[in-house]
């Protein structure tokens, strides 16, 4: 009788088994991941070094482009009160994946801390940063990044205020004796120490969290001046100005170079021309006087490189991998490079005239190679 | 701990309800003996009032101050309660909050006894909101004082020169009013219920939240505190109107779920269906957190061909296998073949998924979960074996559990049709909420388990526990969370990975599993050895000693513990921003700052969460003073 049982028992632990071993051997990769949670089930982790492939074919297989951008940066990327994401990097978020997947909505937005943001692209958790990430030598050696074409001249200036005898022409070197404020674990403290060193001023040097109580301690008379790139100080004076106070930045030319672009994983060079490319045909679109409205009128009626450029002769999108119209849909749905920075740059106080940002036919720095 | 106290303890022997010693006092009676006892009593009483002033009056500047951007908190106020989540879907936010609201209804009405409110304390309270309100008012500087030549003496930060004090309280007439009417109303009602035969009269706590609650969806539809919302993708802001319809619609619909479930509940209290719905509301209150997440909120695209291909079966397969299995296993005359067959599944299970780790094995995640569960049914098993009504009732347990469990995963594992920008589809008060509640329910049962491991007599789970709880207390909450969400991916095998959310989910459940045992245990050492001895010389099995004696009264004791377990775990959802997670706090600190529109505003919304947070922490708060009162906690 008992060993009937047992070998009921263990008839019927063979049948469980059998029956769950076959519906896992089927598709044990694609729906293996119960813990995860939602978003990020159906995504297919890619490492490069695992694929071997590029991951612009990754980007297509999946159908949206995860990319890296800050959240909390005035202008450049910030998360709106309905929850989209604006701004000048979001834009060129867009404009990748517009290139890329003919879709500038296909964004994820991954919001990154500066901490996070290499480790994001080397564990793919991002395909590319847009994050305010300055071009260096050392992260584009041995960090392991690659940088595409600057999207934004920046610079490191300082800000105080005209009635403690600054103006647009004061110096590094008038600086003497006065508390600087920045944000701690940045940079800007080192280059603001050095530069004072370089002058050969004294001054005393304090750090905060984060700009918000930087500007806080400067509007409450803590600090004399106050130092950070100079796109966010044009900012700060554009918003919190208080009245019958005149707030002054120099120098004109800034103590650092801080130039802004997309940054990826080294070694791809597919995906690096799409993102490189898709970041000059805006410039190029700038240049020819092409934008979002006239560019179907572009693209019947423009010179021989605007033709080429917008998919007229579409031969030199599909040799990089990507569908005639890439750029075309690109300048359609994001704009060239002039509506991208009017769009989120103008309303804080920052202007292309006479900035490095100018294009390089008006004196200014934005130049990109021909489309030929 | 008042509860230690052996004067509180005596004091409450033998009366209900709070303490009554100061009820027959007058007022001044009651001031000479608690505040003005003698003269050092009576400097620190008009000290710390002339502190508590000041600080209100800072408050009141800073709140109503005109330099105060309050359109950032307004603008953005569903950016602060759920961030992305698209307006298109916005309904399915609707639904999960009144599934829970009409749940609440029903728990309350089917299950709570609140008693009554005396009508003499409520015109107290009425008469001293109009106090505070007229404090506030007088309190609050006018934004410029003049002297009495019309100069400039001082300005309060940001004003419109304009006011002097005389112009400033004419100014907040409104107010004043306000105050006038509370305190009118409050002093009418004492009155009115100062007569003996009125002195008793009582109206039920139900009926007072009820109808205050009703008044303040009233007053969205009457009151013009500006109309702010988002009509297709653009945010409208009209000043001096009531609510957008888009707010007061949904919040009259959540009133009226919470009032007409409580009554539906009620027409069941003390019927034959009480004990049905009572069980029903329990489990679906244990299952709403996931099932309002996952499903509601994520509205999950189910590939049908999959369902019904790969999922239905598997679940079937289990169910019905696993049923035949339980069926077989709750024989009377099986003996210890049951047992074997228990530990072998259990060993089949574990090695399931360390098989796993090794990428030696694959198999359905769902298969692994039902291959744990069915090993721990079958470790059950034993304790149902008899008639055929107890067997019956493990094989339909084990079913219900079963397409529970095979529908939530297959929920999960469905990727999601909410159309959103961002890694997280929630963010701000929304994920806040569902991270603490999930923590909270998670870690409980894991907690009392351990706390049961560590005074346990056998040395190797009392070793294991105590290594655990040490180790997780040895480390501070945010390095256990950076350890769960950057360390842990990297040790998961290929192919298997783990979103941010659910990583944070699990350590933050881990860790604070490893407190909660430390609370049951100060709880379960308070039983005292006759107890146990008792429960011995009755016979019951250690399960049964466990389940019936120790715990009930060891949980009782540590109540106050817990419920600050479950307070500090609402609040530290807020170290959630450091691993890039849009927490409820984040949003107001770093999100609205970084909005050109209002760059650098962050006190503001700083301030509304403060206060968002303290209202869910007091509700808690005085929810437990109410359970400790009804479990006789402190009166013993």
């Amino acid at each position: 009788m008992r060993k009937k049982t047992m070998w009921r028992l263990l008839a019927t632990l063979f049948a469980i088994t059998l029956a769950a071993s076959a519906c896992g051997g089927s598709d044990s990769s694609s729906d293996d991941s119960t813990a995860s949670d939602a978003g990020t089930a159906e995504e297919t982790e890619v490492t490069l070094a695992a694929s071997g492939g590029s991951l612009l074919e990754t980007i297509i297989d999946r159908g949206t482009l995860n990319c890296g951008v800050s959240g909390s940066a005035v202008a450049f990327s910030e998360l709106q009160a309905d929850g989209s994401m604006a701004g000048f990097d979001a834009d060129y978020c867009r404009v990748v994946a517009a290139a890329i997947l003919g879709d500038a909505n296909k964004v994820n937005f991954v919001s990154l801390t500066a901490a996070e943001r290499f480790t994001a692209v080397q564990t793919g958790d991002v395909d590319l940063l847009m994050r305010n990430t300055t071009w260096t030598q050392s992260r584009d050696s041995s960090v392991g990044m690659d940088f595409g074409p600057t999207t934004y001249y920046d610079g490191q200036q300082l800000m105080g205020r005209a009635s403690d005898g600054f103006s647009g022409s004061s110096q590094v070197s008038d600086v003497g004796g006065s508390v600087i404020c920045t944000s701690a674990g940045t940079t800007t403290e080192k280059n603001i120490a050095d530069a004072a060193s370089e002058a050969g001023v004294s001054i005393e040097l304090q750090t905060f969290e984060d700009f918000d109580t930087v500007t806080n301690n400067f509007i409450s008379g803590a600090c004399d001046i106050i130092t950070t790139d100079g796109s966010g100080l044009v900012g700060r004076k554009a918003k919190q100005q208080p009245d019958g106070e005149n707030w002054v930045i120099f120098p004109a030319t800034p103590i650092s170079k801080e130039p802004l672009g997309p940054t990826y994983g080294q070694n791809d060079s597919a995906f690096a021309d799409a993102v490189n490319w898709a970041v000059y045909a805006t410039i190029i679109a700038d240049e020819k006087g092409v934008n979002s409205s006239n560019v179907d009128d572009m693209l019947a009626n423009g010179d021989t490189e605007t033709i080429r450029l917008l998919g007229g002769e579409g031969e030199l999108q599909t040799e990089m991998g990507l569908s005639s119209d890439a750029f075309y849909q690109v300048i359609k749905q994001v704009g060239n490079y002039d509506e991208i920075y009017s769009r989120s740059l103008n309303p804080v106080g920052l202007s292309r005239e006479g900035s490095a940002n100018a294009a390089w036919t008006d004196g200014g720095l934005v130049y990109a190679p021909p489309a030929r | 701990m008042p509860e230690l106290n052996p004067i509180v303890v005596e004091a409450g022997i033998g009366e209900t309800g709070p303490p009554q010693q100061g009820v027959n006092l007058s007022v001044r009676q009651w001031l000479r003996t608690n505040l003005f006892s003698n003269w050092f009593n009576a400097i620190l009483t008009l000290l710390g009032v002339f502190a508590a002033l000041l600080m209100l009056r800072g408050v009141l500047n800073f709140t109503f101050s005109e330099n105060r951007e309050w359109d950032a908190v307004r603008t953005n106020l569903r950016a602060l309660m759920t961030l992305s989540y698209p307006e298109s879907q916005y309904v399915r936010v609707w639904v999960a909050v009144g599934f829970v609201m009409a749940l609440a209804g029903m728990s309350a009405g089917i299950w709570a006894n609140w008693g009554g409110v005396s009508v003499k304390r409520m015109s107290t309270w009425l008469m001293g909101s109009g106090g505070l309100f007229a404090l506030c008012v007088l309190l609050r500087e006018p934004s410029v004082i003049l002297d009495s030549e019309g100069k400039v003496l001082r300005t309060v930060e940001g004003s419109l020169q304009r006011e002097s004090v005389w112009a400033a309280m004419t100014d907040r007439l409104g107010w004043w009013i306000a105050a006038v009417v509370l305190i009118t109303l409050g002093a009418a009602i004492w009155a009115w219920c100062s007569e003996p035969d009125r002195r008793n009269n009582s109206v039920a706590v139900t009926t007072v939240v009820f109808s205050g609650l009703g008044l303040l969806v009233l007053s969205l539809w009457l009151v013009p505190y500006g109309h702010y919302a988002f009509a297709d993708g653009t945010y409208i802001a009209v000043p001096g109107r009531t609510v957008a319809f888009s707010t007061k619609m949904p919040w009259t619909v959540m009133w009226l779920l919470l009032f007409g479930l409580y009554f539906v509940g009620r027409s069941f209290r003390d019927t034959r269906w009480q004990g049905i719905v009572r069980g029903s509301s329990n489990f679906l209150w244990l299952i709403s957190p996931m099932a309002l997440f996952w499903v509601v909120l994520r509205d999950p695209a189910l590939d049908y061909a999959h369902v019904l291909s790969t999922d239905l079966p598997m679940g079937l397969a289990f169910g019905v296998l696993g049923g035949v299995l339980l069926w077989a296993l709750t024989r009377s005359d099986l003996g210890e073949a049951g047992r074997l067959t228990a530990v072998g599944l259990l060993g089949f299970a574990v090695f399931n998924w360390v098989a796993a780790f090794f990428g030696l094995y694959p198999m359905l995640q769902k298969a692994r979960i039902s291959f744990l569960l069915v090993a721990l049914a079958a470790l059950l098993a034993p304790n149902f074996i008899g008639e055929v009504a107890k067997r019956r009732q493990l094989i339909l347990g084990w079913l219900s559990a079963m397409a529970l469990v095979h529908y939530m995963a297959t929920m999960m594992n469905t990727p999601s049709t909410v159309d959103i920008q961002s890694s997280e589809f929630l963010g701000g008060l929304g994920l806040t909420l569902f991270v603490a509640v999930i923590v909270v329910l998670l870690s409980f049962p894991l907690g009392v388990l351990l706390a049961l491991g560590r005074t346990s007599k056998f040395p190797i789970f009392r070793m294991l526990s105590t290594s655990y709880i040490e180790i997780i207390r040895g480390v501070p909450l945010i390095s256990v969370l950076i350890f769960f969400s950057v360390m842990v991916p990297l040790f998961l095998p290929d192919g298997m990975e783990l979103a941010e959310l659910a990583a944070v989910l699990t350590g933050y459940t881990l860790f604070s599993a490893a407190y909660l045992a430390e609370n049951v245990r100060g709880g379960l050492q308070s039983v005292t050895k006759g107890q146990y001895e008792a429960a011995d010389a009755l016979g019951l099995t250690a399960a049964q000693r466990t389940g019936f004696i120790v715990l009930p009264q060891g949980l009782r004791v540590s109540i106050p513990q817990l419920v600050g377990q479950v307070i500090s775990t609402f609040k530290e959802t807020s170290l959630l921003a450091i691993i890039g997670l849009f927490d409820f706090l984040r949003v107001a600190n770093s999100v609205i700052p970084a909005q050109s529109e209002f760059m650098g505003v962050k006190r503001e919304g700083i301030l509304l969460v403060a206060m968002i947070y303290f209202f869910f922490n007091f509700t808690i708060s005085k929810y437990s003073q109410r359970l400790e009162r009804r479990v006789g906690l402190g009166e013993r």
